[in-house]
This record gives C-alpha cells, sequence and structure tokens, in this order.
C-alpha cells in the first residue's frame, strides 16, 4: 500500500516536472480520423466538423486527415448509435451539439444518451439574437410582448424542432411574460428565414451570423440578444435580460466526444491538440467571423457541463409540456 | 444593356483558359457522380471544398457549381440502361427511358436526355441572369399553403402514373404517403411507425427505395422468364444510335415544359428537382396527343423531366445568390463555401461581388455547352452496354444498386431496405400496381404534410386558408381541374358511344 503511494506520488512528481513525458502522448492517430456528424452535407454540424478539420490541418497538428462521415436522421439519434457501436475504437470521434443532449430525452428509441459517449472537448458556444423583419412595427422585445399579448396567438415565430433551442426560449420567455405565440417548425434554415423575409411569419431565433448578411442588407432588424452579456457585432443591442425579461440563457454548445471505452490516453492525446488549436490565430479568427463564444472546456468540467445541460433541458422540456421518456 | 455588358466581363472570367479548364473538370466529374446511383453532388462537393482554398474564388464556385449541374446530366444515364435512377430526380426518367431502351431506343433516349438537359440548363441560367431578383421576390410570397397547394397539384399527378386501374394507383399513392410519415415528426419530436427500431428514425431512405423498387423488382421479373436474355436490342450503326430529327420535333413542347417548370419550382426553398420532374412529367401526359402511350416508351417522357431536373439547377441558384438562402443541400455546401472563401452571402453579394455572379453565370452557359459535346459522344458507347448477355448484366446491375444505396449513408441497413422495396416492386408489377404511383407518394408525402400543418398553425385551425389566398387557391384549382380529367374524358367517350348507337 504505502509502496503503490510512494510509486504515485514520484509518477506525478514526473508528470509535473515533465509534461511531454506524460501518458497522454501513447497514442498518436495511425489512419485516417472518422469524424461522425448527425447532419447531412452542408448541415450546420457538417460545415462545422468541416471546417475544423481543415484547420486542424492547415495548423499541422495532426498526423491524419480526418474524414467527415454524414449519419443524419432521427435527430442525432443515429449518428449517436452509429457512435456507440464503435465502442473502443481510437480513430473515430463525432461532433455534439445541444441537440445530443435534448434528443434522447424526448425519443424513446434514441436509447444512447451524451452520457454513454467519452466527452472530449467543448469548442464553442453560440449566441442567439430575435429578429423580426426591418419594416416591422417591433422596435425591442418588449414591443412584441405587448404585441403578442394583445392577441394571443396570433403572431408566428419561424423555428426548426419543437426541441431546438428556438422553441424552448420561447417557452421560457412566454412563461416570464404571459404572452403567447404560436411556433411554426420548418426542416431547414432557408425555409425559416425565406418565411420570416416574406412576412408569413413575424419573428425568429437565429445565430447573428445566419442573419448578418440581412441586417446589413436593412432587411432584418435585431430586438433583443439572448446572451448574458451583448454581443460586441451589435453592441447597440441589449440582451433580452436587460429588456426586463428575466429567463435562463440555454446555451448551444459545439463540441467533441468520442466513442464509449476510448482510453485516456486517446483523450488526452485530443485534448492537446485543441489546447494547442484553441489558441491559434486561425481559431480566433474563426470565432470571429461566425461570431461564436469561445467555449473551450473539457475534462471533468466537460462531464458537469453535460449532466448540468441534460438536467436543466429535462426542467425545460417538462415545464413546456413535452414528453420526456427518460 | 447592363445586363450584356455584365455577361461580357462575366464572359471574360469564364473563358480564361484556367476557368475554362476547372469548369470542365467540374462538369466532367459531375457526369461521372450523376452516372453512378448513391454518391450525389452534396457528398462531392463537400469532399472537395477543403481543396479550393488556395484556388482562385470564382475559379473554385465555377468548379463546384459544375458538378452541381453536371450530376443532373449523368442521373439519366443509368435510369434509362438499368432502371436504376441516378438521383432521386431521375426517378421519373426511369418510366420511359427504361420503355425505350427495352426497345432498341436506348441511344435517342441517352441523347434527348442530353439535348433536353442541355437546353433546359440554358434556360435556367438564361433566367438566373435575367430574373433572378424579382423571381427570388416572388418566390418568398409561397408561404405554407402555396407549398401545400404546389404538392398537391404533384400529387393530382398520380392520374398520369396510373395504368389500367385508377383505384390501384390511389392505394399506392396512399402506401407511398404513408411510407413518408415514417421517423421522426418535425413538430411534436415523437416517432412513427419506427416499431422501436432506432434505425428508421431518420425515415426510409428515398434512394433506396426507388432502386429496390425500380432496379430490383424489375429484375426479379425479368429472372422469372428466361426470355429476359433477349429483352434488349441495340441498335446498328452509330447514327442509329442518336435521336432522329423527329425526335427532336416531339420534344419541342417537352424542352419548353421542362425548362420552365424546373426553374421555377427550383426557385422555391422548400421544393426540389425530384418534385419539378414529377410535375414536369405530368404536365407533358395532360397536354400530350397521345398520353395512353406514356409509360410504354415516349421519348417526350423522358425529355420533359430531365429537362425540368437541369433547369431547376439554375433556379436553385436564385434564391442561394440573391438572397443567400439555400434551397437544399448542395446550395447550402455553396453557401457554406462561399462563407469559406471570404464572401458574404447574401442581398448584396452580386452587387459587391459582379465578377464572381457574371463569372459564374458565364461559365454556366459554357458548362452547359461542355457537358452536351462531353455527353453526346458517349451515348452510342453507354448503349453498347445492354449488348452483354444477361448473366453479366443483371449481376452488374444487382452490383451497381448494392454499391450505390450503400454508399449514400454508408448503411448496410438501407441495403435491406433496398431488398425489401426490391420484393415490393415485384409483387407491384405482378399485381399491376404503378410503382410510380408509390414513389410519388413517397417524394411528396413529407413535404405535403408539414406545409398542411404549418397552414393550419398559421390560421388557427381554420382550413380555408388554404382556398383563399390567391397563388394557392389557383394551384388548387389546376389540381382539381386534373384530378377531373379522367373523369371528364369518360363522359366523353360515353356520350360518343351514345350518339354513334343513337346514329
Amino acid at each position: 500500500m504505502k509502496n503503490t503511494m510512494r510509486l504515485t506520488v514520484a509518477a506525478a512528481t514526473v508528470a509535473i516536472l515533465f509534461p511531454q513525458l506524460s501518458w497522454g502522448q501513447d497514442f498518436k492517430p495511425s489512419k485516417q480520423i472518422e469524424t461522425v456528424v448527425h447532419t447531412g452535407p452542408g448541415g450546420g454540424s457538417d460545415l462545422f466538423a468541416r471546417a475544423i478539420a481543415e484547420m486542424l490541418q492547415k495548423e499541422n497538428l495532426i498526423p491524419q486527415r480526418m474524414q467527415v462521415v454524414n449519419k443524419s436522421g432521427g435527430g442525432s439519434a443515429v449518428a449517436m448509435s452509429y457512435l456507440a457501436e464503435k465502442k473502443g475504437e481510437t480513430h473515430t470521434i463525432g461532433f455534439f451539439t445541444g441537440v445530443w443532449v435534448t434528443n434522447p430525452l424526448t425519443t424513446a428509441e434514441a436509447t444512447v444518451t451524451i452520457k454513454d459517449l467519452t466527452p472530449v472537448v467543448r469548442l464553442v458556444l453560440e449566441p442567439a439574437v430575435v429578429v423580426v423583419k426591418a419594416d416591422a412595427p417591433y422596435k425591442n422585445m418588449k414591443d412584441f410582448i405587448e404585441a403578442a399579448k394583445k392577441s394571443p396567438n396570433q403572431l408566428r415565430q419561424a423555428g426548426g424542432s419543437v426541441t431546438g433551442r428556438d422553441n424552448l426560449m420561447r417557452l421560457l420567455i412566454q412563461k416570464a411574460t404571459g404572452a403567447q405565440w404560436t411556433y411554426i417548425s420548418f426542416p431547414s434554415g432557408g425555409e425559416r428565414l425565406s418565411n420570416l423575409l416574406g412576412g408569413h411569419v413575424q419573428m425568429m431565433v437565429i445565430e447573428p451570423q445566419e442573419a448578418g448578411e440581412q441586417i446589413r442588407a436593412g432587411n432584418l432588424r435585431v430586438i433583443a440578444s439572448l446572451t448574458e452579456k451583448r454581443l460586441p457585432s451589435l453592441a447597440n443591442v441589449p440582451t433580452i435580460k436587460e429588456q426586463g425579461i428575466d429567463v435562463t440563457i440555454i446555451p448551444q454548445a459545439r463540441g467533441v466526444v468520442a466513442p464509449p471505452g476510448v482510453s485516456r490516453d486517446v483523450v488526452h492525446y485530443w485534448e492537446g491538440v485543441f489546447d494547442r488549436f484553441t489558441k491559434t490565430a486561425t481559431w480566433k479568427q474563426y470565432l470571429e467571423q461566425n461570431q461564436f463564444e469561445d467555449g473551450y472546456l473539457k475534462g471533468p468540467a466537460l462531464a458537469k457541463f453535460f449532466d448540468d445541460l441534460t438536467a436543466q433541458m429535462r426542467d425545460v422540456l417538462k415545464e413546456a409540456g413535452a414528453k420526456v421518456v427518460r | 444593356m447592363e445586363a450584356l455588358g455584365n455577361l461580357l466581363l462575366g464572359f471574360s472570367v469564364a473563358l480564361s483558359p484556367v476557368n475554362l479548364l476547372w469548369c470542365l473538370v467540374g462538369v466532367f466529374l459531375g457526369t461521372v457522380v450523376g452516372v453512378l446511383p448513391g454518391l450525389g453532388p452534396a457528398a462531392t462537393i463537400a469532399m472537395l471544398l477543403p481543396l479550393t482554398l488556395k484556388m482562385d474564388h470564382t475559379t473554385a464556385i465555377i468548379a463546384l457549381a459544375g458538378i452541381f449541374y453536371g450530376a443532373r446530366y449523368g442521373g439519366s444515364t443509368t435510369s434509362i440502361l438499368l432502371n436504376i435512377p441516378g438521383e432521386s430526380s431521375s426517378v421519373v426518367t426511369c418510366l420511359d427511358g427504361y420503355q425505350l431502351a427495352r426497345q432498341g431506343r436506348a441511344g435517342a433516349a441517352l441523347g434527348i436526355a442530353a439535348v433536353a438537359s442541355f437546353v433546359a440548363g440554358t434556360i435556367g441560367v438564361l433566367g438566373l441572369m435575367l430574373v433572378a431578383p424579382p423571381l427570388a421576390r416572388f418566390a418568398l410570397r409561397f408561404a405554407p399553403p402555396e407549398y401545400f397547394a404546389l404538392m398537391t397539384l404533384g400529387l393530382a399527378m398520380v392520374v398520369f402514373l396510373a395504368g389500367p386501374s385508377m383505384i390501384k394507383a390511389l392505394l399506392a399513392l396512399l402506401i407511398g404517403l404513408w411510407l413518408s410519415t415514417i421517423g421522426i415528426d418535425l413538430f411534436t419530436a415523437e416517432s412513427r411507425f419506427t416499431f422501436g427500431q432506432a434505425k428508421l428514425l431518420g425515415g426510409v431512405d428515398f434512394i433506396a427505395a426507388t432502386v429496390g423498387i425500380f432496379a430490383i423488382g424489375e429484375l426479379l421479373v425479368n429472372l422469372e422468364s428466361r426470355a429476359g436474355a433477349e429483352l434488349f436490342k441495340v441498335a446498328k450503326g452509330f447514327r442509329n444510335l442518336l435521336p432522329t430529327l423527329q425526335d427532336l420535333k416531339d420534344c419541342r413542347f417537352a424542352f419548353l415544359n421542362g425548362s420552365l417548370v424546373g426553374f421555377l419550382v427550383g426557385a422555391l426553398p422548400g421544393a426540389g428537382a425530384t418534385v419539378a420532374s414529377f410535375l414536369a412529367y405530368g404536365l407533358e401526359k395532360a397536354f400530350s396527343r397521345h398520353p395512353e402511350k406514356f409509360g410504354t416508351g415516349v421519348i417526350e417522357g423522358v425529355a420533359a423531366p430531365e429537362g425540368a431536373n437541369n433547369a431547376d439547377a439554375g433556379g436553385a441558384l436564385v434564391p442561394l445568390l440573391t438572397l443567400g438562402i439555400p434551397g437544399g443541400n448542395t446550395t447550402a455546401i455553396l453557401l457554406g463555401g462561399l462563407i469559406l472563401w471570404g464572401y458574404r452571402p447574401g442581398p448584396l453579394l452580386i452587387q459587391e461581388h459582379p465578377q464572381l455572379f457574371w463569372g459564374l453565370v458565364a461559365s454556366m452557359y459554357v458548362g452547359n455547352f461542355l457537358l452536351l459535346v462531353l455527353n453526346l459522344p458517349l451515348v452510342p458507347l453507354f448503349a453498347q452496354i445492354l449488348r452483354l448477355p444477361y448473366y453479366i448484366l443483371y449481376p452488374l446491375i444487382l452490383g451497381i444498386s448494392i454499391v450505390g444505396v450503400y454508399s449514400v449513408n454508408n448503411s448496410s441497413f438501407d441495403v435491406w431496405v433496398m431488398a425489401l422495396f426490391g420484393l415490393l416492386g415485384y409483387l407491384m408489377r405482378k399485381l399491376e400496381f404503378p410503382a410510380a404511383a408509390l414513389i410519388l407518394g413517397m417524394v411528396l408525402g413529407d413535404a405535403l404534410e408539414r406545409a398542411l400543418r404549418q397552414s393550419l398553425m398559421m390560421s388557427q385551425g381554420d382550413i380555408m386558408i388554404l382556398a383563399t389566398r390567391p397563388i394557392s387557391g389557383t394551384l388548387l384549382l389546376l389540381a382539381a381541374v386534373i384530378l377531373l380529367m379522367p373523369a371528364a374524358r369518360k363522359v366523353r367517350s360515353w356520350r360518343l358511344d351514345a350518339i354513334e348507337r343513337a346514329g
């Protein structure tokens, strides 16, 4: 017992003094890295994964190519169960989003949860803003809420799946203000945006990057940012809390997970790669271009993030009246 | 005049040797990707995107767009020769194309597909050049009720896909509609008809189902009768392998029909090339002087859908380039590319980067011409495939089908789906159910249901929203007229009979 103790202390000392000797360096990819995303080519996660793959190669941080594999369908269920089948596979990773947390909560068949997979890193948090058409009478969030109160369920919001962040934020805001409006699901961002621009819906929750050009062209107006602090690129737009609506801000995170049962070495390897990557100018520039928030997180903190988010989502979904299956 | 000046600028960009070369590379790759079932333009462009980062950006989009519209040319090849839809937008092409091949006119069908693609592709670019901004504004008037009406019009086309029995066609259509509901429902996040299978959460893969029904079903029927060995005749001599002047004349209307329908439907972000190809086929038959011959191998039945899916490519670029709104997977990838290259795709793109837009437009004229030159000489070559004896041809069809279906999602589950649908296709042929009606239901079901539910959400449950809006009302009226056509024809033939008897 005493001997083991001494060994551990010795090993820890060596690890602290000579970090380059630490066990994390044992793994190095020796073949193509299969990179699983839950959207088809052109979807948000697909484009994100491809951009990361490109930047990692440009910065010479990985010795092998990353091959993006599209496992779309069933929200994130198909991609997640594919990763679960690859148990222990060292050359496979997946790109998660918030859907990977909410989807298993509402879908009985989606038996693989984010807890079953091995957390690697969280990379970004995507902020969101509330937009209306530029010629709409709503100058700020309060105007919209007042109008919605005056004629309940007459105003319409375009969004994605009912378990998506845009609908959950709607439910939280409705609860906080007592206003009611309708939520209409559209499968693609393109359809959402064209319905807003065509005046068929009055409002949508959108990522600032996606709305950027429409704002610049004078087609859309931002009436609130769904963030804790004001966005640097939209400094004159007050946050929803500044406008007196006190709601929990649901984060939209993106990052990397590995299949279940992969060794610490593999996780360490990727942590090392992303430690260096997130310090590069390329990464900083990418964050700025896409107006993402740096959300870098790893290790126990990331595991805790998944736990907290799962609990929070379960509450929000229940509150919203959705059927929560696990 | 301004457009002419801009177009000259565009040609000066597109005809530079480097751009010309990459345009050729793009359309060639597109053709190859189109010919291979499974591997689609979206996945190909996504794979090649990183390679374009070091290229000049205009050159890059010229090359990638070439893949996009080039794939529409190639899609018809396996549809006509082997009854394997090469792309989902070439499913309708199987109906008459494959029959033509069986009659020894594979070359004519392939040739007319290339010509129709060229004509419609060019008209699509012309439209993109001349009317893109106003058309994009018009397309914004399409809300869920309008999409519902458009999809209903599409469903009405079942009248033209029915064989001798309308009841059987409607039954097949209903099964198709049901199949389209499998998977997670967008509006409630609940799963439907998945039988506890996680693999069905994403729905039944469309390519797997169509390849099963068309290619495998046909294969099984042919295996049953040994006559399959001599099913195909291949005309001798190069000239007999190309469309005749009469064929071209017969297709005059089909070229125009395919071009207009394809371009207009393409400009709507929520529709797609497959819907366009079905609509064009139905319209072609509706206005034909010999509608009864459709499905037995008429040349217009190939020209109309093939034209439509090519003009759709031009149309799909309208919302992308004028508003920054992608209508489908492939245009979403192109949008991702534009952002990666440092552009800001949106309403100001054309104004701020004229050389990009006009260079692309000009390159599409060039690209469509290159595709015609590239594809026509291949026609007699491809037609030779049918000379293969059945004991080589049938395993080849089976092999191409399996590899193609597997490669869509790298999923062996999809191969089983294909096998199951192959059996279904076999049974439907035996029992004389029209397979095309089932496919039509699968194509439209999802969008139809979605549009209906979205419309009812918009109107708080008032169904009149569908009829009272001008565009949707008109489209619904048109659908009603089409649905009543067979009944009207019947009444007329009764009357003629009665007059004859009376006389």
